[in-house]
């Protein structure tokens, strides 16, 4: 544990990100920190970026320039399962789950636990039971088909999911977009939970009062630049909202990391 | 009675009940097969374990559909009525459906902005509510009254917030009147501290004396008081604002429109600032649990509050004389860290008297005392008797 804010550990930093699809350009030269128990919010309107930079940060895409640290070293993802290796989950708007498999199969899926006479189904099913209590989740059972369940417990399984790897950062990807409020009140508590277990979340959202509720800072991605960085305990909504449409022009950065 | 052995046919079943209604608890509402997956129980065994918990009047059962089957849905059994506690705090709201003897049935919890709206925080409420009525097969019809805790001045008259600016869109607005018309139940709202003080007083540490002061430290600091047993609440609902008494005259502004008042050194954001040049950036809910771990900067300012606060609760406790102050709120869970130096203080300033000397103890009800005093508020206001058991209060769900 550090002791001063300069040797608290910055788990992920994207230095110069630049991605452009033919003559679209999605990101220009763009900076994002995320330390180690710090929830950093994402936003911007459609076509701001974000899921871009979600992508390079899981290893769906790679930058055109641009450096990705993680723990201080330069490291290249080709793809998801070398970020994955490095510690980076991410969970997509899709969720991408198996609605015939149950919750723990889901929590495994493609990463199964193997014992001495084939898949250690015991050993998986109690990971998956001290992983969702460890989010405060609301799934009775670890065996339930996920077809039976709501949208906010799958968002629950996409994000314990997550838990399995022992990531140090966690990207979500409009986790409460299409969610009641009751299931938001859930997902919004598994972020906090979260950043307890000292994990940094990268967390895209359109939602200012979901943003603003769980996160410690805010980026604001503009036309794929940033366009301002606010501490969440000082910003209000009416300045998020006009960093993000442009009406208001934010210094590149308030806080000096 | 006899003593059941060990693994016995018997103990293992009186466990096996036990499971089953723990699960119920936790869950709110599960239908038989939920219930099966989620104890590990065999149907048959949930079956008749769910028929002897109804025969003794413990849970509820009603025929609902899942996925489209007919399914038994369990729910603990709500003693007469239903009510709700809605607790507004500066950063999350806690809504909690309980029955008359406040036994919690189900709960939710959502987290907050800062400076949160009052619309967003009001309809967000309204629909939690909702959920949870839903999830044990209840309706606005079946609940007595909805108590609402807010951390502000509440003029008990119109249920709106009695001091401007203390919380910001809020002023003027009928709180009471806009959850009623929505909900088609009547409506009571009070300051947190004040609830806190009455659930602990009724349920709580101070369900044994007449006088107590609860002090509810956290984002701000504010205090209850109980007096022969009624919560005194002053003509405009400004009693026991202690966190706007002022502790230093070079201070700070404060939001209320003062200058150094006690929320301005020991209030949460205070206490945020205070750490931010060691430890970055931290929130009131990290300073607490970092302060409960041991960690120098976090426990020094908590400390430090503990004994800021204590010197204006010395004060209050001078002009009521209560039998004990219960101490409340974020701080509280740092335990001695906070209550220490705060009992040091009060310690020093207060004459001690020889018929019943001054305790300073922590809150019984912890993180539940706002909505369970803002239940039982709701209750009393709507005459219902709450049958108070001390079991009550420590009901986990």
């Amino acid at each position: 544990m550090g002791t001063s804010p300069e040797s608290v550990d910055v788990l992920l930093s994207l230095q110069g990100i630049t991605k452009c699809f033919g003559a679209v350009e999605a990101l220009v030269d763009v900076d994002l920190q995320v330390r180690s128990h710090e929830v950093v919010a994402v936003v911007g309107d459609n076509a701001a970026g974000k899921s871009t930079l979600a992508k390079i940060v899981a290893g769906v895409l790679s930058p055109d320039a641009g450096v990705v640290e993680l723990g201080g070293h330069p490291v290249v993802l080709p793809n998801p399962a070398a970020a994955r290796a490095q510690g980076v989950e991410m969970v997509f708007q899709d969720l991408a789950l198996c609605d015939n498999l149950d919750v723990t199969s889901n929590l495994f899926l493609g990463r199964e636990l193997r014992g001495p006479f084939g898949r250690d189904d015991a050993r998986m099913e109690e990971i998956a039971v001290q992983v969702l209590d460890s989010l405060a989740s609301r799934i009775p059972s670890a065996r339930t088909p996920l077809r039976e369940l709501s949208a906010g417990q799958r968002q629950a399984v996409a994000i314990a999911r997550t838990l399995i790897g022992q990531p140090r950062v966690v990207v979500l990807d409009e986790p409460t977009a299409a969610l009641s409020i009751p299931q938001t009140a859930e997902v919004l508590i598994h972020v906090q939970r979260l950043r307890d277990l000292g994990l940094g979340v990268v967390f895209i959202s359109h939602s200012m009062t979901d943003v603003l509720a769980v996160a410690d800072r805010v980026e604001v991605l503009r036309h794929g630049r940033n366009h301002g960085s606010f501490d969440t305990a000082t910003t209000s909504q009416e300045e998020l909202i006009g960093a993000m449409t442009g009406a208001r022009v934010a210094p590149r950065r308030l806080q000096v990391v | 009675m006899v003593r059941k052995a060990p693994g016995s046919q018997s103990s293992l079943r009186a466990a096996n009940k036990a499971l089953v209604l723990q699960t119920v608890q936790r869950w709110g509402g599960l239908t038989q097969i939920e219930l099966a997956a989620a104890t590990g129980l065999s149907p048959a065994s949930v079956s008749t374990i769910v028929r002897d918990l109804f025969a003794a009047g413990v849970v509820e059962t009603a025929t609902t559909t899942r996925n489209g089957r007919r399914a038994q849905l369990v729910t603990v059994s709500r003693r007469m009525g239903l009510a709700v506690g809605i607790q507004f705090g500066r950063r999350h709201v806690h809504v909690v459906l309980a029955d008359f003897a406040l036994h919690p049935i189900a709960e939710h919890t959502l987290p907050l902005p800062f400076e949160h709206r009052v619309d967003t925080g009001l309809d967000r409420a309204t629909v939690l509510m909702a959920d949870l009525l839903e999830r044990v097969g209840a309706s606005f019809d079946d609940v007595a009254g909805v108590g609402v805790a807010v951390p502000a001045p509440v003029e008990a008259g119109t249920g709106s917030i009695s001091v401007a600016g203390v919380m910001p869109g809020w002023d003027g607005v009928d709180i009471a009147q806009t959850l009623s018309k929505r909900t088609g139940r009547p409506v009571y709202v009070d300051n947190d501290a004040n609830v806190g003080a009455l659930a602990e007083s009724a349920l709580g540490a101070g369900r044994q004396v007449r006088d107590v002061v609860y002090v509810r430290a956290s984002y701000g600091v504010s205090a209850g008081v109980v007096v022969s047993g009624n919560v005194h609440r002053g003509y405009a609902g400004v009693a026991g604002e202690i966190g706007h008494v002022m502790v230093d005259p070079q201070g700070r502004m404060c939001r209320c429109g003062n200058r150094g008042c006690l929320d301005t050194v020991a209030g949460g954001a205070a206490l945020a600032e205070s750490v931010r040049p060691v430890l970055g950036s931290l929130t009131l809910t990290d300073v607490v649990r970092r302060a409960g771990d041991g960690e120098p900067a976090c426990a020094r300012v908590v400390a430090d509050a503990g004994a800021q606060v204590g010197a204006v609760v010395a004060v209050v406790a001078m002009v009521v004389n209560p039998q004990v102050v219960v101490v409340g709120g974020e701080l509280a869970e740092t335990g001695e860290v906070f209550l220490g130096p705060l009992r040091e203080r009060i310690g020093h300033r207060v004459v001690g008297n020889s018929v019943a000397p001054l305790e300073i103890v922590p809150a019984e009800l912890g993180s539940r005392a706002e909505v369970m005093g803002a239940m039982l508020l709701a209750l009393q206001a709507t005459e219902v008797s709450v049958p108070v058991s001390p079991e009550t209060a420590v009901e986990v769900v």
